[in-house]
């Protein structure tokens, strides 16, 4: 080892190759009924080997570091990243490693990056435990047991809440229900966003590919409870909860807007308090893109939930006279079709969504 | 989706017996593959919170002790990781004291295996209590601790770090390193000059 070169930060130094590194084969023996989506290795996690620093293998050399780093932002707050150049790369590939501020972030990006393509390489991401400093792995624990303990206690208060309700049934079975739909509805949207958007959340996120973890989702009846996500603060989870629901259930846009408006200029602040060496052109870069984003977002938000729209709309197509009653009776008649045709894949969706599936 | 939400208030016993058809496979099956599998499962859902009481209920705790003493370094691999995830629960630790837990899981502190020896020091350090502390500040334990905190592993190393900072006193440590010295010059370990 260089000693003086790695004095200075043990974890920034020359990089070592790890066993774990490597993805393990998948296994393809398991009976049907602990089969999960996704194929999974055989392997069992524990709080060492997961991280707030993650390596990203396969990346294209082709000079995407800010897009990779904007790629990250998505997840969570990066508070360090550089190219592992010594790292052993594939040919014409690069290796980045990256630390996020939270573990959550970083769970979050390994799951949603991993195996997904980037400028046509597939990227390979996992958790560098090996770069933690010792205050890191102490910090990294001591999370860890906290949330057990907050978690297991809410559960205990939730059951104790259970009890309470079943003693008198008539009053709270309905809200029970409403609330529960509710919840479903933000489900669609993938409840593993409750790790990402309670500590980012200057936007609303891309939808998530569906998760493996899909059946034992927790059915979150109270509201309050944070659901499938591991780790990860309560408090914050909750307040998550909340605003999702806001979000659902707030009518106006405009009122949506003002609070991402706010939320911007808090992620934006804590960005520039917390991360060193992302470059003003990429914070601006990064701030364009979230808009854009948002108002994306926020236009197909108002499509989901079917409300009035507010403000100026497309002016009507010119109405053609064809100069002959029948002809402009076939016009009318076509155009009224189109207009249905039009409006159909609209309602669909929705539809589909809150239609229980069958199970075969 | 439908089936949770159609049995949202039952979703915890179908969680529970979910939970109990893997330990009767575990049980029943004569496959060393499926066994590992279905280890490997319990020991993974044994990281998430919401299953402690369930897995609680079904003694995991004692069927992952078991693992311990295996001869497939896989079963004891995965029997550690879970005993380091249910031991983050406070009752959970309480059941693999009463167990005795700690003199299976210090033998895992001579594993060939460091994903297995990472599991066994985050366990010990999960494991210690006031009234437990005494047995996991053991010198054996503590000189393990010592020559971990000079590996070359940096996951190890750090690990073996916090244990020594914050799981026993600066005399624990120093009375350890007096001790090893002794036994290192004759075995002939080379200390760190600083």
């Amino acid at each position: 080892m260089a000693a003086p070169a790695n004095n200075n930060s043990g974890c920034w130094g020359i990089p070592d190759v790890y066993k774990h590194h490597e993805q393990r084969k998948i296994c393809i023996s398991r009976p049907k009924y602990r089969d999960g989506r996704k194929a999974k290795a055989v392997k069992v996690y524990t709080i060492n080997l997961e991280s707030s620093y993650l390596m990203v293998q396969g990346v294209p050399a082709i000079g995407v570091m800010p897009e990779l780093i904007q790629l990250c932002a998505l997840y969570g707050v990066v508070e360090e990243y550089k190219p592992l150049d010594e790292y052993p790369a594939e040919e014409f590939t690069e290796v980045y490693l990256v630390k996020f501020q939270r573990l959550t972030s970083a769970r979050a990006a390994k799951r949603h990056m991993d195996e997904k393509s980037f400028y046509g390489g597939v990227l390979h991401v996992c958790y560098v435990p090996e770069y933690e400093t010792v205050e890191d792995t102490r910090l990294k624990l001591q999370d860890r047991r906290r949330y057990i303990i907050r978690a297991v206690q809410n559960k205990a208060r939730e059951r104790e809440q259970k009890e309470a309700v079943n003693e008198e049934p008539t009053s709270s079975i309905r809200a029970t229900t409403s609330e529960t739909v509710i919840n479903r509805h933000d489900k669609t949207s993938d409840n593993d966003n409750t790790a990402i958007v309670s500590h980012y959340s200057g936007f609303p996120l891309l939808p998530l590919p569906p998760q493996e973890y899909h059946y034992y989702r927790h059915t979150n009846q109270h509201g309050t409870i944070p659901t499938e996500d591991k780790m990860g603060t309560l408090h914050n989870a909750i307040i998550d909860t909340k605003r999702h629901q806001a979000h659902n259930s707030s009518s106006s846009q405009t009122s949506s807007d003002r609070d991402r408006g706010t939320e911007q200029r808090l992620t934006s602040n804590q960005s520039s308090a917390a991360v060193r060496f992302v470059p003003r052109t990429t914070q601006l870069e990064n701030r364009k893109r979230r808009m854009e984003e948002a108002v994306e977002q926020s236009l197909t938000d108002v499509t989901m939930n079917n409300e009035p729209l507010i403000g100026p709309k497309l002016p009507e197509p010119p109405k053609l006279d064809m100069e002959d009653v029948s002809l402009n009776t076939t016009v009318n008649l076509i155009r009224n079709t189109m207009k249905q045709v039009e409006s159909v894949p609209d309602l669909k969706p929705v539809a589909k969504k809150m239609k229980p599936r069958r199970r075969i | 989706m439908q089936k949770m939400w159609k049995k949202g208030s039952t979703e915890g016993s179908d969680r529970f017996e979910y939970l109990q058809t893997l330990v009767t496979e575990f049980q029943d099956t004569d496959s060393e593959e499926a066994k590992e599998q279905v280890l490997a499962n319990l020991a993974n859902f044994a990281y998430d919170p919401k299953n402690m009481e369930y897995l609680r209920d079904l003694q995991v705790a004692d069927l992952f002790l078991d693992m311990l003493t295996e001869e497939n370094a896989n079963l004891v691999e995965f029997g550690m990781g879970g005993l380091c995830n249910l031991s983050m629960d406070p009752e959970c630790r309480h059941l693999i004291l009463q167990s005795s837990g700690i003199s299976l899981v210090t033998n895992c502190l001579s594993s060939q295996r460091e994903e297995t020896v990472l599991s066994a020091i985050t366990t010990l350090m999960n494991l210690t209590t006031p009234s437990s502390r005494s047995e996991i500040t053991d010198p054996a334990i503590l000189q393990c601790m010592l020559r971990f905190s000079l590996s070359e592993s940096p996951r190890l190393r750090n690990l073996a770090a916090v244990f020594l900072q914050d799981c026993c006193s600066k005399e624990q440590v120093a009375r350890a390193e007096q001790q090893m010295q002794g036994q290192q010059t004759a075995v002939g370990i080379p200390l760190p000059k600083d």
